[in-house]
């Protein structure tokens, strides 16, 4: 798909909203804290909001141009919308409220069939009831059979978690990874949560304050912040794919680059995964180690340094892109410098292993 | 404020208020129709005697049950016999100051700028006299002296339907003014006064009924003595010559 | 009661229930277009809207009266309206109004917009938004109003008799019959009729709180 926004800009309480870039990719993640304007942003593309200028053209079809003042109304542009509280129809049960969007007459396509969409989202034994008595989660997955349901060339999906404890969240994510698979249409998703945008997105656009501070693909933007505000914010400063082998006795041995970690076997079943190391969680050191406790230990090759405060922030091949963050006088003490070697302590436990 | 303050000057505005009322003198209830005549009378009275008559003018069912109901009156003027006979009938006024003196004559009365031709009572059945405003003839005497003529005439069953019943008989001079209605049935004397109303047919005496105007003091009146000098008034010469200026007939 | 204050009655039920369904649609019209967003003039609108609830009722007919009566350039309607029914019709439309509007905006005010919002970006349009999601949901409130409005336009005297007169038979609603009545004398009839009155406004009045009063507690 190809979604184009030109020129944005709109006004919100504490700052203009602008933006200027191009989302090609199956499922892209707006990501950024709350307040950041991601939420308008979603608005402007589904046309329930005017910009002060703005030109959105989606697969090549103009939604909205201000130059030409020309909009096109927000029940035309065939985009699924799934608001951060669902804006479930209460007067209607879950059958009127899924059937809501159909269109009458048209021959859907066996993808948006509806027996399929609700075996997909598993919502079956839910159709007769009222929707005041479904649970957190069974809304969540009403709200989003209904926006698939109306044949959406695009669906757009507001915090889609925000609003359930982790356990339901870990429930929820496949069902929209499931979406993704079966249902073949692009998604734009807002979120502040970076599991979410780990999991689901092939591309992140990360909004702060407004503006966009970086797009590109995930592992990306997570490796390589574009600046130290969009580095705060992912907050990780080591983020590769890899593969777990193995799992045993809670332990998983993962191939990262080209040498194997341990680390605390993750929920899910997924043998595909990111790990993520945050540069805090490593330790460096110039002997080779010893008998410890720490389970990984890896020699490496320093690449780089960036002072960062007061600290250092060190980038090392360990078999794989690694960033340490240590003291400076940590760095002069061990005489740390560009080719040196050193090796490279992290704890099992201090590996993140997150589905891909 | 603290609440003796309070309590005296309510008695005080109190006071003064009843100051005010004994300087009014008295009161007459009269039949909207007298409106304009009964003001000159009353102040050419108040010239010679000092005395301050205060008018509630309307029509004369709803001043009788006004009266009816306890409102402050002196004098009773009605524009016909019926309602002074309910309130005598009531004990409300005094039968022995009862007098007659005065009679008028119904007109038929049309918008300066209507076209329409009224020649007869017969014409009033004519399809473009689509609504006639009348003082309502139930009870109102300028309407049932009306509707008496149009029985007279046996006009009425034709002529009932198009009827509009007005408060008063001003206001049905009003109605026709305005243009609001094609024609009216008012006395003679209030064709006079407004000049956006043309007399189109006088009521011949010999076709409608007898018009009288009783008055007559009202029982409960607190300055019976002034009241009867008004009425002495009222039958007086003087009087009677500002009646006919206004077009009124005297009784004889 | 006799044959005819039974037909006052019928009359006067009948002309403020036509008069309430008279107004729905510019009535909901009005307080959705209040209820929604910010236009330029709206403090306007609705300062005219509220007008007809604190005005003198007389006052209100008084300007019905000149804006229709022949002299006032409603001329150009062939068939009357003032001293007919159709008078009555548009006192009655006219005082009650505001009623209904007042309540109908508090309703669609208290319909959460973005429900609104994404109906639409499932297809609907604005009509079938409205019909489909706004006005099933403040159906309570507009009901509540409506019923409000009826009881106003039951008990409307002052504007009624300035533009469409009390005429017997033809506009005479119960409360101008009261009136003649009294005046003329006829006290037992209007005390038929001010049982009538009382009996209808009663009905009206709880039937109208019971559907404002549901909401607030539901």
């Amino acid at each position: 798909m190809s979604l184009v926004l030109k020129n944005i800009s709109l006004p919100l309480a504490h700052f203009t909203l602008e933006a200027d870039l191009e989302m090609r990719q199956r499922v892209t993640a707006v990501y950024g804290p709350s307040g950041a304007g991601k939420t308008s942003l979603l608005d402007l593309i589904a046309g329930l909001r005017a910009p002060r200028s703005a030109f959105i053209q989606l697969d090549g079809d103009v939604l909205t141009d201000t130059a030409e003042n020309f909009s096109v109304a927000t029940h035309r542009r065939g985009i699924g919308y799934v608001p951060q509280d669902l804006a479930l129809f209460p007067h209607l049960a879950v059958r009127q409220n899924l059937l809501y969007g159909r269109k009458s007459g048209e021959t859907a396509s066996p993808l948006f069939n509806f027996e399929h969409v609700i075996k997909v989202l598993e919502i079956e034994p839910l159709i007769a009831r009222g929707v005041t008595e479904l649970s957190g989660g069974e809304k969540q997955r009403v709200a989003l059979a209904r926006a698939l349901l109306s044949s959406p060339r695009l669906l757009l999906l507001d915090e889609p978690l925000a609003s359930l404890d982790a356990p339901l969240k870990e429930k929820i994510i496949p069902y929209l990874a499931r979406i993704r698979e079966e249902f073949q249409i692009p998604m734009l998703c807002v979120t502040h949560d970076r599991f979410v945008a780990l999991t689901l997105a092939d591309e992140i656009v990360v909004l702060m304050g407004g503006k966009v501070m970086q797009t590109g693909a995930v592992a990306e933007v997570f490796t390589r912040p574009a600046n130290a505000e969009v580095a705060k914010f992912t907050g990780v400063e080591t983020f590769q794919p890899g593969k777990i082998i193995s799992v045993a006795d809670g332990l998983a041995t993962v191939n990262v680059g080209n040498v194997t970690l341990t680390a605390l076997a993750p929920a899910t079943e997924s043998r595909n995964v990111f790990v993520c190391i945050r540069g805090e969680e490593v330790i460096l050191q110039r002997a080779a180690a010893s008998a410890s406790s720490v389970r990984n230990r890896l020699s490496g090759c320093i690449l780089s340094f960036r002072p960062e405060g007061a600290l250092v922030r060190v980038e090392l091949d360990a078999g794989f892109p690694l960033f340490a963050l240590v003291t400076r006088p940590a760095c002069a003490e061990l005489e740390l410098r560009e080719g040196a070697t050193v090796t490279a302590l992290i704890k099992a436990p201090a590996i993140h292993l997150v589905p891909r | 404020m603290n609440f003796r303050v309070m309590k005296r000057l309510v008695l005080a505005s109190l006071l003064c208020g009843s100051l005010n009322l004994r300087a009014a003198d008295i009161t007459v209830f009269a039949a909207a129709s007298l409106s304009d005549v009964l003001t000159k009378i009353g102040a050419n009275f108040q010239a010679q005697t000092g005395i301050n008559v205060e008018f509630n003018f309307g029509a004369s069912s709803l001043l009788a049950q006004q009266i009816e109901a306890g409102a402050p009156a002196d004098i009773f003027f009605s524009a016909d016999e019926a309602q002074m006979a309910r309130l005598e009938n009531d004990n409300l006024t005094d039968p022995a100051t009862r007098k007659s003196i005065l009679a008028n004559s119904l007109v038929v009365i049309i918008p300066n700028d209507s076209a329409l031709q009224i020649k007869s009572a017969n014409d009033l059945t004519n399809a473009d006299v689509k609504q006639i405003a009348l003082a309502d003839p139930k009870a109102v005497p300028a309407g049932v002296y009306a509707k008496a003529w149009l029985e007279k005439m046996q006009l009425w069953p034709a002529i009932e339907p198009k009827v509009v019943p007005t408060e008063n008989v001003r206001a049905a001079l009003a109605a026709v003014a305005s243009g609001n209605v094609d024609a009216g049935v008012v006395y003679k004397t209030d064709a006079a006064i407004s000049k956006n109303v043309k007399i189109t047919y006088e009521v011949p005496r010999a076709d409608g009924p007898d018009i009288s105007y009783p008055m007559a003091l009202v029982k409960g009146s607190l300055q019976p003595d002034a009241a009867k000098k008004f009425l002495n008034y009222l039958s007086s010469k003087e009087a009677g010559q500002v009646f006919t200026q206004y077009g009124f007939l005297l009784r004889e | 009661m006799s044959a005819a204050e039974w037909q006052i009655v019928w009359f006067t039920v009948w002309v403020a229930a036509l008069s309430t369904l008279t107004i729905l649609p510019i009535g909901l019209a009005l307080a959705f277009a209040l209820a929604r967003g910010n236009w330029p003039g709206k403090s306007i609108v609705e300062t005219f809207i509220t007008l007809p609830l604190v005005m003198p009722p007389v006052a209100t007919g008084l300007i019905l009266l000149t804006v229709l009566g022949k002299h006032g350039g409603g001329g150009w309607f062939d068939f009357r309206i003032v001293f007919t029914w159709r008078a009555v019709l548009l006192a009655l439309s006219v005082m009650s109004l505001p009623l209904l509007v007042r309540s109908a905006r508090t309703a669609f005010e208290e319909v959460n917009p973005r429900l609104e919002q994404i109906a639409r970006t499932l297809g609907a349009g604005g009509w079938r938004v409205f019909f489909t999601i706004t006005v099933p949901l403040a159906g309570r409130g507009i009901i509540g109003g409506m019923l409000l409005a009826f009881a106003r336009a039951l008990g409307e005297f002052g504007a009624t008799i300035m533009v469409a007169g009390n005429i017997p038979g033809k506009t005479q609603t119960i409360s101008l019959g009261i009136f003649e009545n009294v005046t003329i004398g006829q006290n037992a009839q209007a005390y038929h009729l001010l049982a009538a009155s009382v009996v209808l406004a009663f009905i009206a009045v709880w039937s109208s709180e019971f559907f404002l009063r549901r909401k607030k507690t539901a």
